[in-house]
């Protein structure tokens, strides 16, 4: 990073994105061909892909990324033991992005990167997976569909739970009409956080570029006791981070049904009182018309969990009652309980006899499959970024109508923006901060 | 007249050099015999020669006992409050040692010739009772958010001067594992590891490589290892004092030995592994002679304040703590590795730098090594 040319690489530039002119690259694959991968941000989701990228056969780590070299070691044996090729390892992803090798950038940073990266990666010509939830806000996820489109890019989302096959046959019973007419949908995501333990401010640590790493967010003074997670100036909030799993896999089992019309919240920070401004507790409500989906999540419940890992991958379901990570679909002839994580679902008919069942399984090799399949056929992914975007953008609505006093917002999917609310349509973008700015034009 | 009835003992070979450590202390002429007692049924006792002279109270031995009645087919640790004597547990002096084990008959020895005895050391630095400063990096690994808090008045405990070895962790492998339990095949990479495994289902050390640390060792194994031995995994809290010294490093009680640099970042003081062309521990590059692993004690002259080798570099040490957010409640706790390693830049080898590790991972850049003292709660 330090010997990076930053200024040079910025010179004249409006902005960070706009700096990149780089036409993307039509490379054709040969049936031998590896992708050639970077990795951009290495904390356990980044280690995780890398690792799994690596003992690919089709694929290979050219580059591992981070702005703290302190995650260095960890992933760089991992990768080294799967794969022959040694990574380089650099702090700067625009090294990434500088190299014709590279076809993609796997980027797993924080929420605030997810929007910048990608979009820089798109104008550099590379396809890119990247973490969920997608975009740090509205507008900017709206950018990164625009940047793909533009650049002709695969963007694969990490919502990989799509990609199971017993999600999909969930999808065709319920599409069958067996459940009849679906009006509400109800998604849980209950978890166990802790409060954040104040502490001083420290220096920032020898071997860490915070500056690159607060990127399009605000420089606050270093703190690590204060979590990124819970600042809405990093991050969609712990409980959009994760259960917009369960929300996009509740989308996908209506259909993917666009634009609720309507959002309202209750809830907020309430147990965990520790500084945090996203909040413990949301409850939402997204009106579709003749649906209604509903969202349950709060950080404090301890009684509920997410499903085991001997279930995860065995025949067996969640004990549904205390399943954290549910989704429940109710028709007008049946109800449903639908497991996360390979849980599997079951579906019971109006006098609460079981009908239909599924086991299931984790999907990340089948979707980590879908990506490369998608790179070399230059075809969209199953977690597109527009399906990302509309995912997420479910996330900040709710997030949004906290926001403004839990008030019922309305919403136009024209324009994606609120209609009965100014207030809330300040939230649907961020102020991002110099170099590090999403351009009006990707 | 008492029945003095020689069994027998078998050697383990021992190399003791001045800048490596292989495998266990030297330990000699080891008698074993047997005599009845009045009263209490017969007692056992076990006499061998303590011949490493630098064995003192700040740098004891740990001595355990391992014995078997199958002829060799299965071991058991001799327990420690069965035993008397001077030359048992912490061991503080060099010289001949005698351990008199009163809980013979509770093994039920049917036929004293068939029993096999072993007597092994494992060189240790004394961490004295106090006070310490904890300054764990919150979100370089550990997770900021668990409502744990560090307890920085620590008690008397023991750490192993060395990295487990390799030496040590075959010689384990072929008292215990006759179904390849505690091996796997990486181990076999001779660079990055070192031990073979043959058509006769023992272990060998590959030539020269006895003296590194034990590698691609899961947490469970590296646990199950020092249960052998009667020992256990540092805690985080006790590892950081280890490397840094207490705020006295002669104790609070006794409190005449202030610790010059109480928040040192590096064992050896504040000055990074490779300053002024001094290269002061193994991390990542050949700089420092190794492009892999280093023999263990391979930079004595900047070892903690208690005299532990390679808290910096190396390899990353398993500790007992786990890490633990709602991600990933569930699966199994993620397990807290300190201490950098031969792949980490030189920032990372310091004392408040840690990582998270899944416990069943295997990796090159992670081994262990053992404590003795009760564990605190933290």
């Amino acid at each position: 990073m330090k010997s990076l040319n930053r200024r040079e690489f910025m010179k004249g530039a409006a902005g960070a994105a706009a700096a990149l002119t780089v036409l993307p690259r039509s490379r054709t694959y040969g049936a031998n061909d590896k992708v050639i991968v970077g990795v951009m941000g290495l904390g356990g989701r980044g280690t995780f892909l890398a690792e799994k990228f690596a003992e690919r056969p089709d694929a290979e780590i050219a580059y591992l990324c981070d702005p703290n070299t302190r995650r260095f070691a960890r992933v760089r044996e991992a990768v080294e033991e799967a794969q022959n090729r040694r990574p380089k390892m650099v702090q700067d992803f625009r090294k990434i992005l500088d190299d014709r090798e590279v076809d993609v950038l796997i980027n797993a940073t924080p929420d605030h990167w997810h929007g910048l990266g990608t979009i820089m990666a798109c104008q550099a010509g590379k396809d890119v997976y990247v973490e969920k939830p997608m975009a740090h806000n509205v507008w900017e996820g709206r950018k990164m569909v625009e940047a793909a489109r533009k650049y002709k890019r695969v963007v694969q989302v990490g919502m990989q739970s799509r990609s199971a096959p017993y999600v999909k046959k969930a999808k065709d019973y319920i599409q069958s009409g067996k459940m009849g007419d679906i009006y509400i949908v109800r998604v849980f995501n209950m978890m166990q956080h802790a409060k954040q333990r104040p502490s001083p401010t420290q220096p920032v640590p020898e071997g860490f570029d915070y500056e690159l790493w607060c990127g399009p967010a605000p420089k606050m003074p270093y703190n690590p006791s204060r979590r990124w997670l819970n600042q809405f100036a990093y991050s969609c909030g712990p409980i959009a981070g994760d259960a917009v799993h369960q929300l996009d896999l509740a989308r996908y089992l209506i259909d993917d049904i666009p634009y609720p019309k309507t959002v309202a919240h209750a809830g907020g920070v309430l147990s965990l009182t520790d500084g945090r401004d996203a909040p413990d507790t949301q409850l939402a409500t997204f009106e579709y018309g003749p649906l209604t989906l509903m969202m349950e999540a709060a950080l404090w419940t301890p009684y509920m969990k997410k499903t085991p890992g001997n279930i995860r991958e065995s025949d067996r379901f969640p004990n549904w009652p205390f399943s954290s990570t549910k989704v429940e679909v109710l028709g007008t002839k049946g109800f449903m309980y639908f497991g996360r994580h390979g849980g599997g679902w079951e579906a019971y008919d109006a006098q609460g006899e079981l009908v239909r069942s599924e086991y299931g399984r984790q999907a990340d090799k089948e979707h980590q499959d879908n990506f490369i399949d998608c790179i070399r056929a230059r075809k969209k992914p199953t977690s597109d970024v527009e399906i990302g975007h509309l995912t997420v953008l479910l996330c900040h609505m709710a997030n949004i109508s906290y926001r403004v006093g839990n008030q019922r917002l309305e919403f136009d999917p024209k324009t994606e923006t609120f209609t009965n609310c100014k207030e809330a349509n300040q939230y649907l973008k961020r102020t991002y901060r110099e170099p590090w700015v999403v351009p009006e034009n990707v | 007249m008492v029945s003095r009835r020689i069994l027998f003992f078998i050697g383990i070979a021992l190399i003791c050099c001045r800048c490596a450590f292989a495998s266990w202390l030297d330990i000699s002429n080891v008698n074993i015999r047997q005599e009845p007692t009045e009263l209490a049924g017969p007692k056992t006792i076990i006499e061998y020669d303590m011949n490493e002279p630098n064995i003192t109270p700040e740098n004891p031995a740990y001595v355990f006992v391992r014995y078997s009645q199958g002829a060799g087919k299965s071991w058991r640790l001799v327990p420690m409050d069965s035993l008397r004597g001077n030359g048992f547990d912490i061991v503080e002096k060099p010289g001949h040692k005698q351990i008199i084990w009163w809980g013979t008959t509770q093994t039920s020895f049917a036929d004293l010739d068939q029993v096999k005895i072993r007597v092994r050391a494992i060189p240790m630095a004394r961490i004295p009772a106090g006070e310490f400063v904890m300054k764990s990096l919150p979100g370089a690994g550990r997770d900021e958010s668990k409502e744990m808090e560090f307890d920085t008045d620590l008690p008397l405990f023991y750490m192993a001067k060395y990295e487990t070895t390799i030496a040590m962790y075959v010689d384990y492998l072929n008292e215990m594992s006759k179904d390849e339990a505690g091996w796997n095949r990486r181990m076999s990479n001779s660079d990055r590891c070192g031990i073979a495994y043959d058509d006769n289902h023992t272990y060998q050390v590959q030539p020269g490589r006895g003296s590194y640390p034990i590698t691609y060792i899961s947490w469970y194994d590296a646990v199950n290892f020092l249960q052998w031995c009667g020992l256990r995994l540092p805690t985080e809290a006790e590892w950081e004092k280890a490397l840094r010294g207490g705020l006295f490093l002669d104790g609070d009680q006794a409190k005449k030995k202030p610790n010059p640099m109480p928040e040192r970042r590096f064992p050896w003081g504040d000055a990074s592994p490779d300053a002024e062309g001094v290269f002061r521990c193994n991390f990542d590059g050949e700089d420092d002679g190794f492009a892999y692993t280093a023999p263990v004690g391979s930079f004595q002259k900047f070892n903690s304040p208690y005299d532990i080798c390679d808290l910096a570099g190396n390899v990353g040490e398993w500790t007992l703590d786990w890490y633990s957010t709602s991600y990933h409640v569930g699966l199994d706790g993620f397990r807290l590795v300190r201490g950098g390693s031969w792949m980490a830049v030189p920032a990372a080898c310091d004392a408040i730098t840690g990582a998270t590790q899944l416990p069943l991972k295997e990796s090159s850049i992670m081994g262990f090594r053992g404590v003795r003292g009760s564990r605190q709660s933290h």
